[in-house]
């Protein structure tokens, strides 16, 4: 990964004095491997490693939230692969999320942003639910506090030289716009392409017995994976630069039926709650699977403790609940989604199938100093 | 690109105005001036900053305004034929292109009416219409997808929040999760709290209208459109400005609603189509939460175009003045 880091900047540094020295900012480079394409970037919002950077330093920093108690970073922890090991997130103010934390890895491909929701098609968009929302509040920006806080980074020469670098296009470049900007370049610029699977795709590495077991189950007609988390970032809603035409498809997988007609428990009934469609009653976006083994608890409101309890799910076509307020039948729901099914997979093939999504943990991606808190490195070094 | 555009378009918006007057102007010899004022009452009497509400809802309870602030746009007089003729938003902090924001709370809050030292925030509209004669009004209540400014069309609705010229840039007003904007925010708090249906209990009461069902295309980035748009047109074949004023019924807005209740939804109605707080709500409004028969396509559609309840001509308090947006 750094070989390959080193060797970006290398050609860029070649490419721009080629280009006359011309701009002093590198040419950003995507150092992807051959089978994933580049994603889409708006056009008002190029990439450039400087905007990646300070979008880092804004993403690990608490002065972004109203009371300046919450980073993103709070809830997209590094080392988790930037999900936050809860069941559900908790904002600036204490009040908790409805909803798991997501992973931002790869976000940059996703067609649609959150777990159900086909009106946020940029990291822009999405990223304003977070900063704005109220209902609940998560990072806690009103138009109260929304000037104080970008005061806040006014007044600090380091964030005044980066962001005037960053957007060097902009007189007045500190607002809550390039805020956004920053970060989402940044989110844009966290890559996970290094895992064991990776490694194995490039034919750097064999896979174990046990791994190619689970692989061929992975992406054969028994379990069937691949149907929803078959792109190169396991997921099916894999949006890059060439897409002329986005499929955008969510899916329920039985895991509630609380009143025998396939409804799942308020406020988390998916695409049904973004546009009324009986038919959309507990659809979610298949989420990526890359490093999933790290990013536990499970499913939109965490609810599924480990990955051998997914594996057990799904292996159940969908999830039974005996008592309490949720209890119903999933696996039976009227709504579940037609490639769910109950495919009684035996333990030896359980296990495999699990040690093959341990395969797709980037151990590079956990521990790069490129995506990790800066705060915590320049505090480190002094 | 498109934030350069905006700066663009935000210097020439206000002299386009101006160029737009002076062509009327020079069509038709001279423009006149137009103010429109609002007022919400309850109860029949003038509510707005803390000014506490009474007899309101189905349980006729005091209640407090915690929240009164609406998108309007496409203001038109109406002549003794029918014909409209487009106001022309004077533009300021509260009106961009034919789109403009009221807002009836008062800047510091508290537990009193307004008065004219402590005047709500913003209630009238001012622009000018070339020079003639006219008896009524029409316009939309809400932002509309998008508008012509300098000729060009301008997203509204969807246009982001960070980088749209005022009024269009409250934080307060953004609807993100349909990446739009909430039209109509009106939060009321009972003296006793909203019990919820899972029996928990909550301050306030809310409307919440705004476009549902939004969905974006991956591959440019852009919204694209929205199953129910949830806009709304309010018709007056007599409206004089200079006697009149537009009034928003409270009373009637929550006649049928039970504000120490909610069954099941957002607090409140914030448009969902099977929220059961909605349909008393939508009534009231004079919109289809749902489709009126299967297979209609007109949810989120007015139910009888420019008629909505809720809002009345009511005589003005005072004459209203020219000068009365802030600016």
């Amino acid at each position: 990964m750094r070989a390959r880091l080193l060797l970006a900047l290398g050609l860029a540094v070649a490419a721009s004095s080629a280009a006359a020295e011309q701009a002093p900012a590198a040419a950003w480079m995507w150092d992807l491997p051959k089978y994933v394409p580049p994603p889409r970037v708006p056009a008002d919002n190029p990439m450039s490693e400087e905007k990646f950077q300070l979008g880092r330093r804004l993403f690990f920093d608490k002065r972004v939230s109203g009371n300046g108690t919450l980073a993103c970073s709070s809830c997209h922890l590094q080392e988790r692969a930037f999900t936050d090991g809860r069941v559900v997130s908790v904002g600036s103010t204490g009040e908790t999320t409805p909803r798991n934390a997501p992973s931002i890895v790869n976000a940059g491909w996703h067609a649609t942003y959150t777990w159900a929701n086909p009106a946020l098609v940029t990291l822009e968009r999405q990223m304003e639910n977070p900063l704005f929302g109220e209902r609940p509040t998560e990072m806690g920006v009103t138009d109260a506090n929304k000037a104080e806080i970008v005061a806040r980074f006014r007044a600090d020469a380091d964030y005044r030289k980066r962001f005037a670098a960053a957007f060097p296009e902009k007189a007045d470049p500190i607002s809550f716009e390039t805020i956004i900007k920053a970060i989402s370049a940044f989110q844009r610029g966290v890559i996970s392409f290094d895992s064991r699977y990776d490694r194995y795709l490039q034919g750097k590495i064999k896979f174990t017995e046990q791994e190619q077991r689970g692989h061929d189950l992975y992406f054969g007609e028994k379990a069937e994976c691949h149907h929803c988390h078959g792109s190169v970032n396991f997921d099916d809603q894999f949006v890059h630069a060439k897409t002329r035409e986005a499929e955008t498809p969510f899916h329920n997988t039985g895991l509630y039926d609380i009143d025998g007609k396939g409804a799942y428990p308020q406020p988390n009934r998916g695409l049904y709650d973004i546009t009324a469609d009986p038919d959309d009653m507990g659809k979610f976006r298949a989420p990526s699977l890359r490093n999933i083994a790290v990013t536990g608890p499970y499913m939109h409101d965490g609810t599924v403790a480990t990955l051998a309890d997914v594996i057990e799910l799904y292996s159940q076509g969908g999830r039974k609940i005996d008592s309490g307020p949720n209890a119903g039948d999933g696996r039976a729901s009227p709504l579940k989604s037609g490639l769910i099914v109950k495919i009684d997979m035996t333990p030896q093939e359980k296990a495999d199938l699990l040690a093959f999504l341990k395969t797709l943990t980037d151990e590079t991606l956990l521990a790069s100093p490129r995506f990790s808190d800066p705060w915590k490195t320049a505090a480190a070094a002094k | 690109m498109r934030a350069l555009q905006q700066i663009h378009r935000i210097a020439v918006a206000a002299g386009l105005l101006i160029a737009a007057v002076g062509a009327a102007q020079a069509a038709s010899g001279k423009t006149q001036p137009v103010a429109i004022s609002f007022a919400i009452t309850a109860d029949g009497k003038e509510v707005g900053c803390g000014a506490p509400l009474a007899d309101l809802g189905s349980g006729r309870l005091a209640a407090k305004l915690h929240e009164a602030r609406f998108y309007v746009y496409g203001f038109k007089l109406v002549d003794s034929k029918g014909g409209r003729t487009p106001v022309a938003l004077t533009q300021s902090e509260w009106q961009y292109g034919d789109v403009a924001l009221l807002d009836f709370k008062d800047a510091r809050g508290g537990n009193a009416p307004c008065t004219e030292s402590n005047p709500a925030k913003n209630t009238t509209i001012v622009g000018a219409v070339p020079a003639g004669s006219y008896v009524g009004l029409e316009f939309s209540i809400g932002a509309p997808v998008e508008t012509i400014v300098d000729g060009k069309p301008v997203p509204i609705n969807h246009s982001n929040v960070e980088t749209a010229p005022p009024p269009l840039d409250v934080v307060g007003m953004a609807w993100n999760w349909q990446a739009g904007r909430r039209f109509v925010t009106i939060e009321v708090d009972p003296l006793s709290p909203v019990v919820k249906a899972d029996g928990s209990k909550t301050r306030s009461w809310m409307v919440h209208i705004g476009s549902t069902g939004c969905k974006g295309n991956p591959a440019t980035g852009e919204i694209v459109a929205c199953a129910r748009e949830n806009r709304f047109a309010v018709s007056f074949d007599r409206f004089d400005p200079k006697t009149q004023r537009v009034e928003l019924d409270f009373t009637r807005l929550f006649e049928k609603s039970d504000l120490l209740a909610d069954k099941g939804g957002a607090v409140g109605c914030m448009s969902g189509p099977d929220d059961p707080e909605c349909p008393a709500i939508f009534e009231a409004l004079g919109l289809n939460l749902v489709e009126s028969a299967p297979g209609a396509g007109d949810a989120g559609k007015q139910t009888k175009p420019g008629a909505s309840s809720v809002f009345k001509v009511g005589a003005a308090a005072k004459p209203a003045k020219i000068a009365g947006g802030k600016q």
